[in-house]
């Protein structure tokens, strides 16, 4: 099954448990359906409004409906145009969290990861809206995330945004299993090892999976996590695992400049015994804004044969 | 039916004025750190809303919200307290000015941001088709706010939705310091509405009588047709002031916007102005002046005491 068609399914199912819902958006009860991710969500309880191209307004529109009672889903075709609602984000979140949320606003915004979109149009930067709103959210790469993060924050009283990634749509959903899944945090866990410790963030948890298997194949003993969260949040289980491993690899696929991953870094500085750390972030030059694949690339084997070169360091201090 | 003249609608009219200036004096003595903004002249409008509301209405305001929510509260204490963000004030100290809000009297939302208040509203009302919920959604905007392009997107999704709506834009035709001449072209909301096939109204007389029949025959018409209606309501915020520039050696004319203002004084009693542009000189036409005289002294006389 594809990512998408994945996406699509949980979300009808978690919609067939639900009260009164309205879910609206462009193109959302229309068309190709955002590309097949809001297909078939009809039913008597669920009201699909497709809208105007009016983003400032939905966003509002979203949080009238949570103020009154209604669990409210916006869909948003590209992340990109959420930028003309900030103001909402901001300013009516900032009204309304002070109030015990009596209903859910959720927004699933698709980010246009996909590369070759040129200057615009290519904001990849989930983060900085959950920053600039000081607002939960989550990012979905696999089966299992998916199914958690739907599950118990797409209609939970409160608001968040969920971003799903446009370059994953048409590839089969990643199945495997879990160590641990706190989906109240967004913290994944699926492999357990004791030489180094892989975290994932925002959408790059395919590429640290390559990396586990590359691990593997060299014999190097990997834990495997994805942090879901887009903002701060418990650090406690991926600390202790780092302060048994002391190395570390970092992969951040986003464009935003400041996010989890920082938070993250600081308290591991603090609390762990790091001899390696190995961090794998987007190379924000000005090329950046020109049509391209869009993509961290990594160099698996060079990763590789850095950690093994802290090896040999490590033996050699040993045996002086 | 046809308000009579209802010497309580007067009061409460006189209530919201002699408030405000009160307000304003606390203003003058430095009291507040908040931003407050009178509106004093918008009077007839707040009243008429109150009056018009019942337990099923909702009320969403913007940063000038003072006389609808001393209208709805009836309680001038508790929105000082609000002010100098006390436990016992309108919000309990958590808003201030510029948001202050009350659900239990049906403003559940107010926003400082121009624009910002019309799609959440717009969000209310389609929550109450979906709910089928009785009574109808009212917000406030003014005339810098519908430069906003949220203004036209929420008149957008209004009608694409078929939600009864009363959007109520208080124009005094200023914008900070600047008249609207000073910054756009005129905006011919009557135009704007017929384009999107949506009611207009207009209320220009500051009579709060008039006001408050047309009102319920607005909401009567918005509910049946599920059709919004803008209402243009012109008016004047008093305290403005004449101030030198670099650029002329007349002094030029600048709108009250926040603040205090040393234009108004308490001890000239509720009348601000002698013309039609002032509520309370409206009612006054209606009654003697010396009988406005003994109401005024009778409501500020609660007033005081309330504040005791």
């Amino acid at each position: 099954m594809k990512y998408v068609e994945f996406l699509n399914e949980t979300i009808r199912k978690k919609l067939a448990t639900s009260k009164k819902v309205v879910i609206f958006g462009q193109n959302v009860g229309a068309g190709s359906f955002l590309s097949g991710l809001t297909r078939n969500f009809k039913n008597e309880n669920i009201t699909v409004i497709n809208t105007p191209n009016s983003e400032n307004c939905l966003c509002g529109v979203g949080f009238g409906l949570m103020l009154s009672g209604v669990d409210a889903l916006f869909f948003m075709k590209q992340q990109d145009f959420l930028l003309l609602g900030i103001d909402h984000l901001v300013n009516t979140y900032n009204f309304i969290r002070r109030i015990y949320p009596k209903a859910a606003f959720t927004i699933v915004k698709i980010i246009s990861d996909n590369g070759f979109e040129g200057p615009q149009a290519s904001l990849n930067n989930f983060y900085d809206f959950c920053s600039i709103a000081r607002a939960k959210g989550f990012t979905i790469t696999n089966r299992v995330d998916a199914e958690h993060i739907i599950n118990a924050h797409l209609l939970e009283p409160g608001f968040r945004m969920i971003g799903v990634s446009q370059r994953l749509f048409k590839h089969d959903i990643l199945e495997l299993d879990t160590v641990y899944a706190d989906a109240k945090e967004g913290i994944f866990q699926y492999f357990d090892g004791s030489e180094v410790t892989i975290i994932c963030f925002n959408f790059s948890f395919p590429l640290g999976l390559e990396l586990y298997h590359k691990f593997k194949e060299n014999s190097i003993s990997a834990s495997l996590f994805s942090v879901s969260a887009a903002m701060r949040i418990n650090w406690d289980r991926l600390i202790r695992n780092l302060q048994i491993s002391k190395r570390l690899v970092l992969i951040d696929d986003s464009k935003s400049l400041h996010c989890a991953v920082d938070d993250f870094l600081i308290q591991a500085l603090e609390k762990c015994d790091i001899k390696k750390k190995i961090m794998l972030k987007r190379d924000l030059s000005d090329e950046y804004v020109k049509p391209s694949h869009d993509q961290l690339l990594i160099d698996y084997d060079d990763v590789v044969k850095k950690l093994k070169e802290t090896d040999t360091v490590r033996k050699k201090d040993r045996s002086i | 039916m046809k308000n009579t003249f209802d010497p309580k609608i007067a009061k409460e009219l006189l209530r919201i004025r002699l408030s405000q200036m009160l307000i304003n004096e606390q203003c003058k003595a430095g009291v507040f750190k908040v931003p407050v903004h009178l509106a004093l002249g918008h009077e007839a409008i707040a009243v008429g809303i109150h009056l018009l509301m019942d337990e099923y209405d909702r009320l969403i305001l913007s940063h000038r919200n003072m006389h609808y929510n001393l209208a709805r509260a009836g309680n001038l204490k508790a929105e000082i307290e609000e002010f100098l963000l006390k436990k016992e004030g309108l919000a309990q100290g958590e808003l201030g000015s510029m948001n202050l809000a009350n659900e239990s009297k049906g403003i559940i939302y107010t926003s400082s941001i121009l624009g910002n208040n019309l799609s959440v509203a717009a969000g209310c009302a389609l929550a109450k088709k979906i709910k089928n919920d009785k009574g109808i959604v009212i917000v406030v905007t003014g005339d810098g706010a519908i430069e906003e392009g949220s203004f036209y997107e929420s008149l957008l999704f209004l009608k694409s939705n078929s939600l009864p709506c009363m959007i109520v834009i208080e124009n005094n035709e200023w914008s900070l310091a600047t008249k609207i001449d000073e910054r756009r072209c005129p905006i011919h909301i009557k135009k704007i509405t017929e384009a999107l096939d949506l009611k207009y109204e207009l209320l220009n007389s500051n009579d709060v009588y008039e006001y408050s029949d047309a009102l319920k025959t607005f909401k009567k018409e918005s509910l049946s047709t599920s059709t919004a209606v803008c209402i243009e309501v012109k008016l004047t915020t008093f305290g403005g002031r004449y101030v030198k520039t670099d650029v002329s050696p007349f002094k030029r004319f600048i709108n009250y916007h926040a603040g205090a203002t040393s234009e108004v004084h308490i001890a000239n009693g509720s009348l601000i102005e002698e013309s039609a542009q002032d509520p309370v000189f409206i009612l006054q036409n209606k009654v003697s002046k010396n009988e406005m005289n003994v109401w005024s002294t009778e409501v500020l006389n609660e007033l005081t005491k309330e504040l005791l």
